[in-house]
């Protein structure tokens, strides 16, 4: 049995909670560093939040996400059977940081976040599911939170 | 996430504890908007309790910004830890908000 947990959930936004509540306490039970369980909780909340958001289009599916701990890495991984979109694709702007205040939109920056943030992203059409996975290494040298 | 207000001389600070994601977020615009609805023009956000902010955070903070940003307004913020940090690294908040190390850093001159 590996270290991790599986959680399947409905589209609507409040479900985000659930999962979010679910990854606290398995990154309390396995004592994760600060920046790798804030970086996965920044990540799984912007990744479900564009997944439930735009996905299904108010109706119904399933969205399936999976943590796993490996030695100095944990791996997320979301499925869900909403349309076809590949949040790391060229579909996906990669918003303008630049812009000054007044003409900063209002938006576009979750998934921006989770490829910055995170070491690996990935996306496959798997059948008639999106598969998400990300990868979060332990920093080896310095860098770290407290 | 917990959020407790004060006001002293002027300036109104607000300490956001925890977590400022998407399910918090809406909770964190009702206490901005309230403050900014009763004549709050200068706001300090004391983010030394807050563990993470995702977009939908960024979002209520970058509201808050554009309304008070006018004369004898601002909005400041102290006591990002190294993820929020980041976080405003990456979406460019660092340089479009006024961020201080310290509550006396950003208290000072305004």
């Amino acid at each position: 049995m590996t270290n991790g947990f599986r959680i399947a959930i409905g589209t609507d936004p409040g479900e985000v909670a659930r999962v979010n509540a679910a990854f606290a306490k398995f990154a309390d039970a396995h004592a994760l560093p600060a920046p790798v369980r804030r970086s996965l909780h920044v990540a799984l909340d912007e990744l479900l939040t564009n997944t439930l958001g735009h996905g299904f289009a108010g109706g119904r599916g399933a969205v399936t996400v999976e943590v796993e701990l490996r030695p100095d890495v944990v791996y997320v991984t979301v499925t869900d059977d909403g349309k076809p979109f590949d949040p790391f694709g060229l579909a996906a702007p990669v918003p303008d940081t630049a812009l000054p205040l007044a003409e900063r939109p209002v938006g576009g920056l979750g998934l921006h976040l989770v490829r910055e943030m995170m070491d690996e992203v990935s996306y496959r059409r798997r059948g008639d599911r999106n598969v998400v996975t990300l990868a979060k290494r332990f920093a080896a040298e310095g860098g770290g939170g407290q | 996430m917990n959020i407790t207000t004060r006001a002293q001389q002027g300036v109104t600070l607000v300490a956001i504890a925890g977590k400022l994601d998407s399910n918090t977020s809406p909770e964190a615009q009702r206490a901005l908007d309230a403050i900014l609805g009763g004549g709050g023009r200068r706001i300090v956000v004391d983010f030394t309790a807050l563990d993470y902010i995702s977009s939908a955070g960024l979002r209520v903070l970058l509201g808050a910004a554009k309304r008070l940003s006018g004369t004898g307004s601002a909005l400041r913020l102290f006591g990002l830890n190294d993820t929020v940090r980041e976080v405003f690294e990456i979406s460019g908040f660092s340089k479009i908000l006024a961020v201080f190390p310290t509550e006396a850093d950003a208290l000072a001159g305004l």
